[in-house]
């Protein structure tokens, strides 16, 4: 069935031209803006190809090369070459090898040890500028989780941390009594998930909760009374995988709003339709809709924990924590 | 580029041309020896950054890297590793930390939601008044010191331009919680209330003021409960179809006063709901019957097991009211809270 409308389907070649473009020089002023991320938008575009079943857009050995060059003396890795270690290129980059089977080719022990070397208190900060942020704890526990050497961290001061961080509304905030936002929502979750404490998740209230978030156009957002973004599509909806109630939202009517969000001339995902495309809302609109099953495209399936292709997070070992969700999660 | 007060931004002149730069070889980007997504900059943008990483490079600390620090925050405020090299200058030149902060805030202005700009400005603020020494004082002491009443003014202004900025709000909760201000904190988060009854992050943070800090097993005393159940009603009686008082009002109460549910808040939604100037909105509402749900859950936990089957079947009817007329948008979600009620 041919849809008479363009942005009922999904533009697929054109997303992948719009992901290889960014291999090329650019006149696009956020280009240049965004050399400090490079390796979280390899990252982010890596994701969207794999899900559209075209992982070889890109080159594989380049990336990996640059990948690596990415690597700091304290084991950490920067956004690009010759910048500081950080939590979270240090995240994007293992994520990387791991999606392109190089992980061995990095010093495990080396980035362990930059990882735990930020933890104090029982939390992580995510340099050494000591900034604390529930994101952190996540990004930590998933990097360890992939190198498999989780037992190297203090996790209970982590999930204690986690769990102050619960609100009265059943969400998460950023830490004690920070507001509930989805995409911390989206990574306490995924925390407690790897570390099979998911109990000490409010699982109804905070379905419910998420649940709210979508609209009327059927977009999500990710507090109430904001607006919709293409990106809660990601976070909010694997939230709600992993507490096993994606079911709640309307998923047809959110593809619908992702479709909207497409840019029919250059490719790419913007937060909301009309807007201008960027390779991390193509990400997570492209797993928002693998997530939700859309119809109109074979997208691969995504693990909610990791924001990963599910073949590749079970083929390394990473899809366990299906196995530790709390048994009368299970219906 | 220019940015008002910040004097070290103010020379539009091509740093090539400066004579304060003679003796510097810019340094060029290396994208590594695998170029991936090799970027086209602007030309102003390519010079600060070559002339940075040459100043970098041979480890430079002196106020012409700062400044330059500076110009590449404030054009990119995001390049991590410029943060880097700006902090590590700020320690190793003693910069006046009060200059640091004007700094800070004259960029805030134009990137509110930059996590390491605020995250700076933490750092600064402990250093120009270390917390320890500041809670020997008391509070109206402490409020009265020009470093926190800066603070205040400086995340109170931050909230007036966008009263939902996650990072302010999370910059106050660290001021607050860190300086121990409770006692002013209540009147600010009424002030932003009255401004926006809809405003989320306001009555998120009504929950942190109301409980200051204490553990989320802390019991609240009666005459606290009931004060913030006539806050909340007053509330809702503005605007019924209003997320954030019924979350916060239920959400408070199911954690730090139950009884409160059916004794106080009960009885108040029910008055407002048999009221005919009130009562289409509030029958509207799906957060008024979703509070009936939670209220009469509580109230069936503090009876025997044997007499809690007509409060748990009010509730489970409501449930059905809500997925099929009231809340059809969430009507999954309904149909699943009935068969949860009194699990």
């Amino acid at each position: 069935m041919e849809p008479t409308d363009p942005c009922s389907a999904l533009l697929a070649d054109k997303h992948v031209e719009f992901i290889k473009r960014l291999d090329k020089k650019h006149d696009e002023l956020e280009y240049w803006m965004t050399e400090h991320l490079r390796v979280s938008g390899i990252y982010w575009g890596l994701v969207a190809l794999f899900l559209l079943d075209k992982p070889a857009a890109l080159d594989h050995q380049q990336i990996v090369t640059y990948i690596l060059g990415c690597q700091n003396s304290d084991g950490g890795f920067g956004g690009h070459t010759n910048h500081d270690s950080h939590l979270l290129y240090t995240m994007s980059a293992v994520q990387v090898l791991l999606m392109l089977g190089a992980l061995d080719q990095i010093d495990t022990k080396r980035v362990t040890d930059y990882v735990v070397g930020l933890q104090r208190d029982g939390m992580v900060s995510g340099d050494e500028w000591g900034e604390q942020d529930t994101r952190f704890a996540f990004i930590a526990v998933a990097i360890l989780s992939q190198l498999g050497t989780l037992e190297q961290l203090d996790t209970q001061g982590i999930v204690d941390y986690v769990r102050s961080a619960m609100n009265y509304d059943g969400g998460f905030g950023s830490g004690p009594g920070g507001e509930s936002h989805a995409a911390q929502v989206y990574t306490c979750l995924a925390c407690l998930a790897i570390l099979g404490q998911l109990h000490v998740v409010d699982r109804e209230r905070l379905s419910g909760w998420l649940a709210e978030r979508q609209l009327k156009c059927g977009g999500l957002n990710g507090r109430p009374q904001k607006l919709e973004d293409v990106c809660y599509s990601w976070w909010v909806l694997s939230s709600l995988e992993i507490l096993g109630r994606v079911h709640w939202v309307d998923r047809q009517k959110l593809c619908g709003f992702i479709l909207s969000a497409q840019d029919e001339e250059r490719g790419g995902i913007a937060d909301r339709p009309g807007d201008v495309p960027d390779v991390y809302h193509t990400c997570f609109g492209m797993a928002g809709l693998s997530l939700a099953g859309f119809k109109g495209y074979a997208l691969k399936p995504v693990d909610p924990v990791y924001c990963m292709p599910k073949d590749i997070v079970e083929r390394a070992g990473l899809g366990s924590w299906t196995d530790k969700v709390p048994e009368s999660w299970r219906e | 580029m220019r940015i008002d007060g910040c004097s070290d931004i103010e020379d539009p002149a091509p740093l090539a041309q400066q004579a304060a730069w003679q003796d510097v070889e810019p340094i060029a980007q290396d994208d590594g020896p695998s170029p991936i997504c090799p970027i086209a900059y602007t030309d102003e943008y390519r010079e600060m950054m070559g002339y940075l990483r040459a100043v970098m490079a041979a480890g430079e600390e002196s106020a012409r890297a700062l400044a330059l620090s500076g110009r590449v925050i404030q054009a990119n405020p995001g390049h991590y590793t410029a943060w880097v090299y700006r902090k590590r200058l700020v320690e190793a030149l003693a910069s006046d930390i009060g200059a640091e902060l004007d700094w800070v805030s004259a960029l805030s202005a134009k990137h509110p939601k930059n996590y390491q700009l605020w995250h700076h400005r933490e750092a600064l603020v402990e250093r120009l008044w270390p917390a320890r020494a500041a809670l020997a004082l008391p509070e109206d002491q402490r409020l009265a010191n020009p470093v926190l009443r800066r603070e205040l003014q400086f995340v109170g202004s931050a909230l007036d331009e966008d009263a939902k900025n996650f990072h302010a709000w999370s910059y106050r909760q660290w001021l607050v919680a860190r300086y121990e201000l409770w006692a002013q904190e209540l009147a600010f988060v009424d002030t932003m209330i009255s401004q926006d009854v809809r405003n989320n992050s306001a009555w998120n943070q009504r929950y942190f003021a109301v409980l200051r800090g204490r553990p989320a097993t802390t019991q609240l005393d009666a005459a606290l409960a009931r004060a913030e159940v006539a806050y909340a009603v007053e509330h809702i009686q503005f605007a019924p179809n209003n997320d954030s008082p019924w979350a916060y009002v239920v959400g408070l109460l199911l954690r730090h006063a139950p009884a409160a549910l059916h004794e106080e808040l009960l009885p108040r939604i029910r008055a407002l709901a048999a009221d005919p100037g009130f009562a289409p909105a509030m029958s509207s509402t799906p957060f008024y019957w979703s509070a009936l749900v939670d209220i009469h859950e509580q109230q069936a936990r503090a009876l025997p097991p044997a007499e809690r089957a007509p409060l748990l079947d009010e509730a489970r009817a409501i449930c059905d009211r809500l997925a099929t007329q009231v809340d059809i948008t969430h009507n999954r979600y309904w149909r699943f809270r009935k068969t949860a009620v009194g699990a």
